[in-house]
């Protein structure tokens, strides 16, 4: 195992929070906005709600892109891939050149995206790229710690998402069941009461979604 | 040597350079941007024969300038016999008297040297410049050889070329060679840095770790990298690529924060290595360069085996008249600028510039040099579907471990404006591959 510091710690834990955004929002988004499209609703300003966002939309289409590509709202899908990004180019020697050039693939896809008249059909490319970086962390990156890291930050943010979206329950069970498995590979210290409550949680009926979405966020603070 | 044939390749490696991000960063306006480093797929190529000479020639000068960064903080033989005057070594920004009687691990003071050329088109080839403070390059052409090999395996197969991708395996080597104990890490200023790429680049392929100044400590008279829970873990070598005067608050620059407080203070009692050695910028003026091949002389008893580019000291009475006599013939450079910067030429300044330049040049001879303008020898580069001949220089780089090695390739940059002369990165050049013949 090499040596990590605990700024690097830090950004591996990060850029696996902010890749699962990326990742989730663009899925979350693609559904909300297809829905969209037969109900003629504005159901974006329930999920500016949900996710804690300001809704700064003023229509349905200005939703689908600023809050896809609008490089000056930070809560932007755009902005979380930046954010991605800027975590991931100071992981070289921790994470590999290969793994790294699928975060940048992703952000030239997500440029890509905003300028095409078909833009939901490039960011799949994102999401493509995001995926494939999962894998050659999973296959390449030798060091457990890292790995762990990166995976770790990954089922905070799923989990953080899904309780905001009230996804059901057997989805954040399977989520909650991943984190016990990795946050031990970690070698952080976390809240072991937090964690046993969070498991609680999501075997309790009905779940307390407001309540896990405090419990995640506080599990362990990098 | 049909080249021209890997240029329907260009578009493909550029595409996977941008892909692994090989960019430099660059301040426009206060604001830092990465640009891609444009590549041009058509190598330089030097002979098996001629890349010899210039090895022997590369190891003479790297191995004279050691000498005399070693003598200058010590004896000072060479200033009391009067080859340099001492007005060029102490009234430079590059000497620094806290190096004064410090020797560092194992005696090397510049283990990885930047020496950059140009060949003239009688195929002379003439030293520009020596870089042996935190010269930057060498990760370019090899990652862009890795990939080159991978798009036309079969050129590679065909024509026998010295693998340039040991350089991280030469560079490993140095950096082991001087380590005091512990583990190796490079040190970056940070992600904004114009060369991270080529940090983090090299941290990769050598294995050493990347780091910044707050992740280590000196306690108790050794340097420490402090893990995520605590744990602290002794560094006997750093590959820093910070500057001098950033490196150490309590012993340079005071305002420093991305330096380590007292690393110069343990480093001075032998207790890490400092790569390069900080002090090495009393060899690398501008002004100093003049005397290289005298060095090689005193120090060696040889002659130079390269030569430096014609040049001509102001602060010598015969050497100012003859600038001013042959002004418009000149290209003139300010010893303390760097990257391309306060390099004019001659006959491109207006009347008016060129009497503002005289009178700054008659006030401060010593802070000029000037040098006849080598027609250099023009390398095709790509340009849509043809060959155009641009200006290009080679940056060689020298190892220095148990003894120096030349690596066999090097950094060729060219200008891309077709009336220029300069090929920094910083000023719009791109790179081109250095295929060295092994046969």
């Amino acid at each position: 195992m090499g040596i990590i510091s605990v700024e690097h710690t830090g950004q591996l834990y990060w850029l696996g929070r902010y890749s699962e955004r990326v990742y989730t929002t663009l899925k979350l988004f693609a559904d909300r906005f297809d829905s969209m499209l037969d109900l003629d609703s504005d159901e974006y300003e329930e999920f500016c709600v949900r996710q804690e966002i300001p809704n700064i939309y003023t229509s349905k289409e200005d939703f689908a892109s600023r809050y896809c590509f609008d490089e000056a709202d930070p809560n932007s899908i755009y902005s979380n891939l930046i954010r991605a990004y800027d975590n991931a180019i100071v992981l070289r020697e921790k994470i590999g050149s290969m793994a790294l050039s699928y975060i940048q693939l992703a952000v030239y896809a997500m440029n890509k995206a905003k300028e095409s008249p078909a833009p939901l059909l490039e960011l799949q490319h994102v999401r493509d790229n995001i995926v494939a970086f999962w894998g050659i962390v999973d296959d390449s990156v030798d060091d457990e710690h890292v790995r762990s890291l990166i995976k770790f930050g990954k089922r905070v943010e799923r989990i953080d998402l899904y309780a905001r979206m009230r996804m059901n329950q057997h989805e954040l069970k399977r989520e909650v069941a991943r984190l016990n498995f990795r946050i031990e590979r970690t070698g952080l210290s976390y809240s072991r009461k937090k964690l046993a409550h969070i498991n609680y949680l999501v075997e309790d009926a009905p779940l307390s979604y407001k309540e896990l979405v405090e419990e995640i966020e506080s599990l362990q603070e990098c | 040597m049909e080249l021209k044939e890997l240029s329907k390749y260009s578009d493909a490696v550029n595409e996977l350079l941008a892909r692994y991000g090989v960019k430099f960063g660059i301040y426009k306006n206060h604001t830092f941007k990465e640009q891609l480093f444009p590549f041009d797929m058509i190598p330089r190529v030097i002979e098996q024969e001629e890349f010899a000479s210039l090895e022997r020639g590369l190891k003479q000068r790297v191995m004279a300038l050691n000498l005399f960064i070693r003598d200058i903080y010590h004896e000072k033989k060479i200033i009391r016999d009067g080859v340099v005057p001492e007005e060029f070594v102490y009234a430079g920004s590059g000497y620094l008297p806290q190096c004064e009687s410090v020797l560092p691990p194992q005696g090397i003071y510049s283990h990885i040297s930047g020496i950059d050329l140009v060949q003239s088109k009688d195929g002379t080839w003439y030293i520009l410049e020596d870089n042996l403070r935190i010269p930057s390059g060498a990760s370019y052409p090899m990652i862009a050889r890795d990939l080159c090999r991978k798009c036309s395996p079969q050129t590679f197969q065909k024509y026998r070329i010295d693998d340039n991708r040991n350089y991280a395996r030469l560079l490993r080597q140095t950096m082991d060679h001087v380590n005091t104990g512990g583990h190796t890490v490079i040190l970056t200023p940070g992600r904004y840095n114009a060369a991270y790429f080529e940090h983090s680049y090299l941290a990769e392929q050598t294995g050493a770790h990347l780091v910044t100044g707050s992740e280590l400590i000196v306690e108790n008279d050794y340097l420490y990298f402090i893990d995520y829970s605590g744990k602290k873990e002794r560094v006997g070598a750093v590959y820093r690529r910070i500057s001098d005067e950033y490196l150490d608050p309590m012993n340079f620059n005071e305002e420093s924060v991305i330096g380590i407080p007292h690393i110069y203070d343990i480093y001075r009692k032998g207790n890490v290595a400092l790569i390069n050695a900080p002090g090495n910028g009393v060899a690398d003026d501008k002004g100093i360069y003049y005397f290289v091949p005298k060095m090689i002389q005193y120090y060696l008893g040889e002659e130079a085996i390269l030569k430096n580019a014609p040049t001509y000291l102001p602060y010598y009475e015969d050497d100012m008249k003859y600038v001013l006599e042959h002004f418009d013939d000149l290209v003139l450079k300010d010893v303390a600028e760097a990257g391309g910067y306060g390099v004019v030429f001659g006959s491109k300044m207006t009347k008016e510039e060129k009497e503002h330049f005289l009178t700054l040049l008659k006030a401060e001879p010593r802070r000029f040099i000037a040098q006849e303008v080598i027609d250099f020898l023009d390398i095709d580069i790509v340009e849509g579907n043809s060959l155009v001949p641009r200006k290009a220089d080679l940056r060689a780089f020298v190892l220095m471990a148990e003894e120096p090695m030349v690596w066999k390739s090097g950094l060729t940059r060219f200008s891309r404006n077709p009336d220029s002369f300069i090929v920094n990165s910083s000023q719009g050049g791109g790179f081109k591959d250095t295929w060295v013949l092994s046969r």
